[in-house]
């Protein structure tokens, strides 16, 4: 009798939870969601008010569109980005679904003043991840998730895609929503940003179709900002960027060139294969200085400049020759890196977190007048470059 | 020893980040171990006065060893701090379910879980072993995953310098784990009724307590470690439910990303058994107090807690409130009672030896 109970309430239990427990609580349905994949921000013109651009990517069904190629972007003046989402809501037919962000630009005005009071959002909200990318926009962020891409594709993807395949070029830092907040609660290391900008057919010289149009249908991602906390301070140029890739380690592979560092000589292009940066923290005399310590193994791709055939001897020669010139390309780079650094006495290579880990004793006696030290801290680099190829010949073609 | 290290276990995992590095800074992950440690002699303790009293839970031996009225206000203390805490939890498991999935109405979680608890509280102690056998490898799979996938996201150099702020800071993380296994230490005084009390079953029981006190402290270690080694220490003190963002920032491919939710499930079964061993305390407590038992007595104890539940739905304030009765109340019950109950049965064993 017990038995035939317990097997009752079991199967009561059952059915109940299948009823009741079926996860579809709260559910929607694809079609009914607009999915969020770029979000802007740049100041209002109201005081306190922030202009949200909101770039949506719409599911379509057929197998000729794809949702990257069905797109809309709204720019709304808000104070918040709850107060943006309800505005949306009232214009679009679809629930905005904000768990697909993928990219948050930030404008510059917006960045000047501080953002993270409006970001506060980003990193509560529990559909978004730590993992978005951010990227700061030279000019306002409305401007640049509005660019018609020649391509079509969709601003917010091709930044999103931009950035994951930059590493083969590894010129500019990918910073994600949660490294940055991790950064932020370092104290000491000022959070860096790639800067994402548009191009004009002529720009720089770069050059492309414009089907007569005036504006930019390009974008392009190089240097960084620097910030105090979420105030944007100063931009650092390409190679200032590069600098920065170099001494954080975070050069994977890189095209390089040495043309102009070699005058009347051969010069060489190439592409680092991979790289290590090391540092230490040496103690000379009881001054307290760090050491960077970079090797790179690059092939070479291209020697200009050559007029005759060499012998091997020779070639081995040119090429310890050339393993100088991009040491050399690597010092300046990292050079004009450590110069910003001091200039702006804003630590962003995190010189002071790699001392407090190396040296904690003597961080402690630094740490709160560490901006004023920043400029006269010593700090060596030293670059081993080691040719692993030059590729599929080991002289050049030359006219007889 | 599985039971033992589920109950240990609980959802410790998802709070404990963030207390430890709050107390220890970037060295929080060295105080967990230590902190759970300190559940081995309180453990030890409990199978020693079992040794002398078999078949009796601790609240019938402190009714015998203090005289009947002390040791029914003991075991007054014990039903309502062990129920009351149980309420905690499932308005806890709400909270937390809440933050992912903010559509489903909180009466969805709590029935799912408490027709869980009702049914092995129902069931008995040996189905309830057998659940936690199920589901505790799994909790530890999943928290495995969970650590070794996040790996990718580590930033470099956040758990440097080690020590810099002296071994000062390890002492208050410590006392912040302490709580943790006082829970587990009063499931013991409960369960102890149904444990033998063989010389060989004592010596696997306490071989028990020490794996079940290292598998979960390491576990646990582990978990602050990655979060702090991902997140970096000021944004673990900041993370409430740091597993749950650990869980979202996994990226295996780009499908593959965000798999908090395939987590849950498990954090679930994680939390189930430790309102599971409420539920028990509370059921124990009732019948040795005051000689009642059965379905009805099951169905109140459901009750009360689903009310207690009800009756926290601000979240920073429940949190809150579990800190609360885990360090002023149950830390505090458990390091009192149980090393007095010790010493005065070691001390009647040596006088009736006289």
């Amino acid at each position: 009798m017990k038995r035939k109970r317990r097997k009752t309430v079991l199967v009561l239990i059952l059915i109940a939870c299948s009823l009741f427990l079926t996860g579809c609580w709260g559910t929607r349905e694809v079609e009914e969601l607009e999915p969020l994949i770029g979000l802007g921000f740049d100041l209002g013109q109201k005081p306190g008010t922030y202009l949200i651009t909101e770039q949506f990517a719409k599911p379509t069904k057929g197998e000729t569109s794809t949702s990257a190629e069905i797109h809309r972007t709204f720019s709304i003046e808000a104070s918040s980005l709850r107060e943006a989402y309800e505005k949306t809501s009232k214009i679009i037919s679809h629930v905005p679904f904000m768990g697909s962000l993928k990219v948050i630009v930030i404008g510059e005005d917006v960045a000047k003043v501080g953002f993270l009071d409006v970001a506060d959002f980003l990193q509560r909200y529990s559909e978004f991840r730590r993992s978005m990318y951010l990227v700061l926009a030279k000019g306002k962020a409305q401007s640049i998730l509005n660019v018609k891409m020649r391509t079509g594709t969709i601003v917010a993807m091709y930044i999103k895609d931009n950035i994951e395949t930059g590493k083969t070029i590894s010129t500019y830092p990918t910073v994600r929503l949660g490294h940055y907040l991790t950064v932020l609660g370092r104290k000491s290391t000022a959070p860096i940003m790639p800067v994402i900008e548009m191009v004009k057919s002529g720009d720089e010289g770069i050059e492309y179709e414009t089907d007569g149009k005036e504006e930019a249908q390009e974008l392009r991602i190089q240097g960084a900002g620097v910030f105090r906390g979420d105030q944007l301070i100063d931009f650092l140029n390409d190679e200032e960027t590069k600098g920065y890739m170099w001494l954080e380690n975070q050069v994977l592979q890189r095209p390089m060139s040495t043309v102009g560092t070699r005058k009347g000589e051969p010069n060489f292009t190439g592409q680092v294969l991979n790289s290590k940066t090391r540092y230490k923290v040496s103690d000379k005399d009881g001054t307290i200085g760090l050491q960077y310590q970079i090797k790179a193994s690059i092939e070479i791709d291209e020697v200009q400049g050559l007029k005759e055939q060499l012998s091997e001897t020779e070639w081995v020669d040119l090429m310890k020759g050339a393993e100088k010139s991009f040491a050399k390309v690597i010092q300046k780079e990292c050079e004009l890196s450590i110069q910003k650094e001091r200039r702006l006495g804003l630590d962003f290579l995190g010189i002071g977190r790699h001392i407090e880990e190396r040296n904690s004793a003597y961080w402690k006696t630094v740490k709160d007048q560490w901006e004023q030290k920043i400029a006269d801290f010593p700090v060596s680099v030293n670059v081993e470059v080691t040719i692993h190829h030059s590729g599929m010949s080991n002289s050049s073609a030359t006219v007889n | 020893m599985t039971l033992g290290s589920a109950v240990l276990m609980g959802g410790t995992f998802v709070l404990i980040a963030s207390g430890v590095t709050v107390a220890s800074g970037r060295d929080g992950w060295m105080t967990v171990l230590p902190g759970f440690a300190v559940g081995i002699p309180y453990g030890l303790m409990v199978l020693s006065v079992l040794l002398q009293y078999p078949n009796k839970n601790l609240l019938q031996i402190s009714e015998i060893l203090f005289g009947k009225w002390i040791g029914k206000i003991i075991g007054m203390i014990y039903i309502l701090i062990t129920g009351y805490y149980g309420g905690l939890l499932v308005a806890m498991l709400g909270n937390m379910y809440r933050t992912i999935m903010p559509l489903t109405p909180l009466w969805v979680f709590y029935l799912g879980e408490l027709l869980l608890v009702l049914y092995l509280l129902g069931s008995g102690i040996e189905v309830f072993a057998r659940f936690s056998e199920v589901v505790f490898p799994v909790i530890v799979i999943a928290l495995a995953l969970n650590i070794v996938l996040a790996i990718p996201q580590i930033e470099q150099g956040e758990l440097l310098p080690i020590l810099s702020e002296g071994i000062t800071p390890l002492f208050f993380g410590v006392l912040k784990v302490m709580p943790f296994p006082m829970i587990y230490i009063l499931f013991l005084a409960g369960i102890s009724s149904f444990l033998p009390t063989s010389k060989q079953d004592l010596g696997q029981l306490k071989t028990g307590v020490w794996r079940a006190v290292f598998l979960v402290g390491i576990l646990n270690m582990m978990v602050v470690l990655i979060q702090i080694l991902v997140f970096g220490p000021r944004e673990t003190i900041r993370l409430g439910n740091g597993i749950l963002v650990l869980g979202k920032s996994i990226e295996i491919s780009r499908t593959v990303s965000g798999i908090e939710s395939l987590f849950m499930g498990v954090w679930l079964g994680a939390m189930v058994i430790k309102i599971t061993a409420c539920s028990f305390m509370v059921s124990w407590g009732i019948e040795t107090v005051f000689n009642l038992k059965g379905l009805k007595w099951n169905l109140i104890v459901g009750a009360v807690f689903l009310g207690i539940a009800f009756g926290f739905t601000r979240g920073p304030y429940m949190l809150k409130e579990v800190s609360l009765v885990e360090g002023y109340l149950m830390f505090p019950l458990t390091s009192v009672w149980i090393p007095i109950l010790w010493g005065v049965s070691r001390w009647k064993k040596g006088a009736g030896n006289q």
